[in-house]
């Protein structure tokens, strides 16, 4: 077994001031599955582009089963069996299955003409050998994010994939189908198959790999067994800090008055039903729900983006009906969207107008806006959420994820909210931003916001929450104050939710 | 079955039905064998170009300088049998042909090696091509060919076959349905049956996909601006002959006809989406409704406001459509 496919050795490369990878090494065996892990801007993403020949680096060997490269390009690694599954597949959407499996070896291999049944049977094959059941007829965008990414798979196994490179495949799936993808992983690892899997979670890291590729500030930290390592020791290596991981501790005394909002019987059909719920100043409430439980359909039914059929909506025991988000934020209601880069940002805009775009209304003077008033105010606040960049006037899709989010979450916290409802605040964020995030918002409760924060991090609700609610099948089906319960018991509650039910092929 | 009815073509294949029956009901003699063939000579050019447009539209791009190259292939078409002495249509069709091809290349290399946005690209070829050439004319102060070769009116004439009515009325059935079904059938068969087919259809529906596969963009863009350039230069010159009076102002300004036809006939502006059986479904209803507007005596500007309501609606349609898809296709868990 102990087979190389991939070898680099001293590998350098710097971009401009930035040193982006400083003498690394990586060796990778046949049938072996790797974890990349490091923070954002550790040269990771780097070091795959030089491996799948894209970039070239400034100095170091590569060689790829037993052949030295000088100059590796993207064909000759292709050709070698090295394939990346980028994080959006890189899929065509209007095209059935079978020929997104097939097509791109079509064209590699410069065929004119397209036979169908060779197409069908390339798929079905490729698909059997994964045990999966997809119709190759179906279209790519019917179906789910999983299956998209199965066939992704199996495209990069019809190229005689030795290598396949996994850049955060876990991010858009489900429980369950994280624990299919883990099964595909470990079949391939069955048929030699080696895989390299980047993860910004690292529960899976330690699930799935047998070595672990530690990079920080373009260094090589070191390799190690997934036994060798624990999350703290691998938070350490990672940042080179230890992140303490303290528990939130709700200081605002609960004047036992009115809660800030109040949920009654709040029913939307095929939603969410039934839902009570209360929120207090300086509290944290946890809401942790699978992917499709109703979790972020609750969530932006409270934002008046998705009209509940009945129930009742207090805000300060007010009864109110909010029917849109204008008159959410009027109520002092915020939401930061699942979705950071579709709902969250205008990604190719300039950072400081991303984070004025709420409260510009306010520096309106005689019909004017008031630019240098603005800017200061704005200066400040990214000072304050340490967003990292060189200049505001940079677009928002020049900064890494963890700053990105903090951008959204500067922009809500700019305009006074009261009310705060952030829906996987901090999904795809490396640990160090992960860690900056979490404070910003125990920050913003101590101040007196509520806050409600979604999430199926399991560890993340837990410490960041003083209370915590499930929620299953759209309904809550229980409530429970976090210092009254364990990791594990809570894990326990969250897996017994989960419905057994027959696997869908497609939506 | 039930994907059968998924498909768009079916919906708008009933919608033609229904205005068939509609009209005829009006009008006795529209549902002719007659008007039939009258309609497919006169409107294949039509035809053609709706092709064009779609194959442009499937692959991520718009092109709206179709009519100035149809245009500019039929003026000198025509202009080089005169010029030569030569009355012969096949030289005449090589001309316009290899004119729209030459045309074709220009816009390919605007969009492919400067990277132009195919709109802008096609916005300025359409005035520059058209510009150009009636500038070469006032300069040599030539205008309409109000008498073209016999070849030309020959052409315009050639019917396949004629069939004599019991009444004593001649029915034939002119050559250009059968251009224009080789046209529809060669792209069919194009977009079904080869690599590059397939690579237009897949670089509609995710351009950095197809980038990162290794798809050869810019040569796949050059093929599909001289292939519609050359269909669009063949229309040009069938036009013409079915005129038999070369305008060169005339074309220009009904692109808008071909682009209700080829959304209509389900073609996302979006790209990636469409088919060649939808396009030509599409060109007979906007065919349809524009004769027998006239039929039935309805203002000409009306008729232009029908064209307008019919693309913004079946765009509504169509985008519609997608998000009622994209609600099905979220995950949602719930009892």
């Amino acid at each position: 077994m102990n087979e190389e496919i991939i070898s680099v050795k001293n590998i350098s490369k710097r971009f401009g001031a930035v040193q982006a990878l400083d003498n690394v090494d990586l060796v990778i065996n046949k049938g072996e599955i790797h974890c990349l892990v490091g923070e954002n801007g550790s040269g990771k993403s780097t070091l795959i582009k030089i491996i799948s020949g894209v970039e070239s680096p400034d100095s170091g060997d590569i060689s790829i089963n037993g052949k030295l490269y000088k100059k590796l390009n993207a064909i000759d690694s292709m050709r070698e069996g090295i394939q990346v599954i980028y994080q959006d597949l890189a899929l065509f959407p209007n095209l059935s299955v079978g020929e997104n499996i097939s097509l791109n070896q079509r064209i590699e291999k410069k065929e004119k003409f397209i036979n169908w049944r060779e197409v069908r049977d390339i798929a079905e094959k490729e698909l059997k050998s994964i045990g999966k059941a997809i119709n190759p007829d179906d279209l790519v965008e019917d179906l789910s994010v999983a299956n998209r990414q199965i066939v992704a798979i199996c495209r990069a196994l019809t190229h005689e994939a030795k290598l396949i490179i996994m850049d955060e495949p876990t991010t858009a799936l489900t429980k369950n189908e994280v624990e299919n993808l883990f099964k595909i992983i470990l079949d391939l690892k069955a048929q030699g198959i080696s895989v390299l899997f980047i993860s910004h979670k690292l529960s899976e890291v330690f699930i799935i790999s047998d070595k672990i590729a530690i990079l920080r500030d373009g260094k090589k930290v070191g390799d190690f067994k997934a036994e060798e390592l624990d999350n703290e020791k691998l938070v350490f290596y990672m940042t080179g800090k230890k992140l303490v991981a303290t528990k939130f501790k709700c200081e605002i005394k609960q004047d036992s008055g009115k809660p800030l909002l109040e949920l009654k019987n709040f029913t939307k059909k095929g939603n969410f039903l039934d839902i009570n719920l209360k929120l207090y100043s300086g509290e944290i409430l946890g809401i942790i729900g699978l992917l499709g439980s109703g979790r972020s359909e609750l969530a932006t039914a409270i934002f008046g983006l998705n009209k509940p059929d009945s129930g009742e909506l207090f805000i300060d025991g007010e009864k109110v009906v909010i029917d849109n988000p204008g008159e959410a934020i009027e109520y002092g209601i915020c939401y930061l969207p699942e979705d950071r880069l579709s709902e969250g940002l205008f990604i190719e805009k300039e950072i400081e107008e991303n984070l004025s775009v709420i409260i510009l209304k306010n520096y309106i003077k005689s019909g004017l806006i008031q630019r240098k008033k603005l800017r200061t105010d704005i200066e400040k606040l990214s000072k304050d959420l340490n967003i990292k960049t060189p200049s505001l006037e940079l677009p928002v899709q020049s900064l890494s994820g963890g700053n990105q989010q903090k951008v959204v979450v500067a922009k809500w916290i700019a305009a006074n909210p009261k009310i705060f409802i952030l829906d996987g605040p901090t999904v795809g964020i490396d640990v160090g931003s992960k860690s900056d995030i979490h404070q910003i918002i125990r920050n913003l409760a101590n101040k007196g916001i509520g806050i409600i924060i979604i999430s199926d991090e399991i560890p993340e609700a837990l410490q960041n929450s003083n209370r915590i609610l499930v929620m299953r099948h759209g309904r809550i089906v229980k409530e429970l104050e976090s210092d009254c319960i364990t990791e594990e018991e809570l894990n326990k509650i969250v897996i017994e939710s989960i419905p057994k039910q027959p696997e869908k092929v497609s939506i | 079955m039930r994907k059968i009815f998924k498909q768009n073509e079916i919906y708008i294949f009933f919608i033609m039905i229904a205005l068939i029956i509609i009209i005829t009901s009006f009008n006795r003699s529209f549902f002719t064998l007659e008007n039939f063939f009258d309609l497919l000579k006169g409107h294949s050019y039509e035809g053609i170009l709706a092709i064009g447009f779609f194959l442009v539209l499937l692959s991520g791009g718009i092109d709206v300088s179709f009519t100035a190259i149809a245009v500019v292939g039929m003026y000198i078409g025509v202009y080089t049998l005169i010029l030569t002495g030569l009355n012969n249509i096949f030289i005449a069709l090589l001309v316009a042909g290899l004119v729209g091809i030459l045309l074709g290349a220009i816009n390919a290399l605007f969009i492919g090696v400067f990277k132009i946005p195919t709109l802008i690209t096609t916005l300025g070829t359409l005035s520059a091509f058209q510009g150009g050439l009636m500038s070469y004319l006032q300069a040599t102060k030539q205008t309409v060919i109000s008498d073209p070769p016999t070849s030309i009116v020959n052409f315009g004439k050639f019917a396949i076959f004629r069939i004599v009515t019991a009444k004593g009325s001649v029915i034939e059935l002119s050559i250009f349905g059968f251009i224009f079904a080789f046209f529809a059938i060669l792209t069919w068969v194009i977009l079904k049956y080869t690599t590059l087919g397939r690579s237009i259809k897949a670089m509609g529906g995710n351009r950095e996909a197809a980038k990162r596969a290794g798809f050869n963009i810019l040569r796949i863009q050059f093929f599909i601006y001289c292939y519609v350039g050359f269909m669009a230069g063949i229309a040009g010159l069938m036009f013409g002959s079915y005129l038999r009076y070369i305008d060169p102002l005339n074309l220009v300004g009904n692109e808008l006809t071909i682009i209700a036809a080829v959304v209509l006939g389900g073609a996302s502006i979006m790209g990636g989406r469409g088919s060649i059986i939808g396009t030509v479904i599409g060109v007979s209803i906007i065919t349809i409704l524009n004769t027998s507007l006239v039929f039935m005596k309805v203002p000409q500007y009306f008729q232009q406001a029908v064209i307008g309501a019919i693309i913004v609606i079946s765009v509504s349609i169509t985008a519609y459509r997608q998000k009622r898809k994209d609600r099905e296709t979220r995950v949602l868990d719930v009892a």
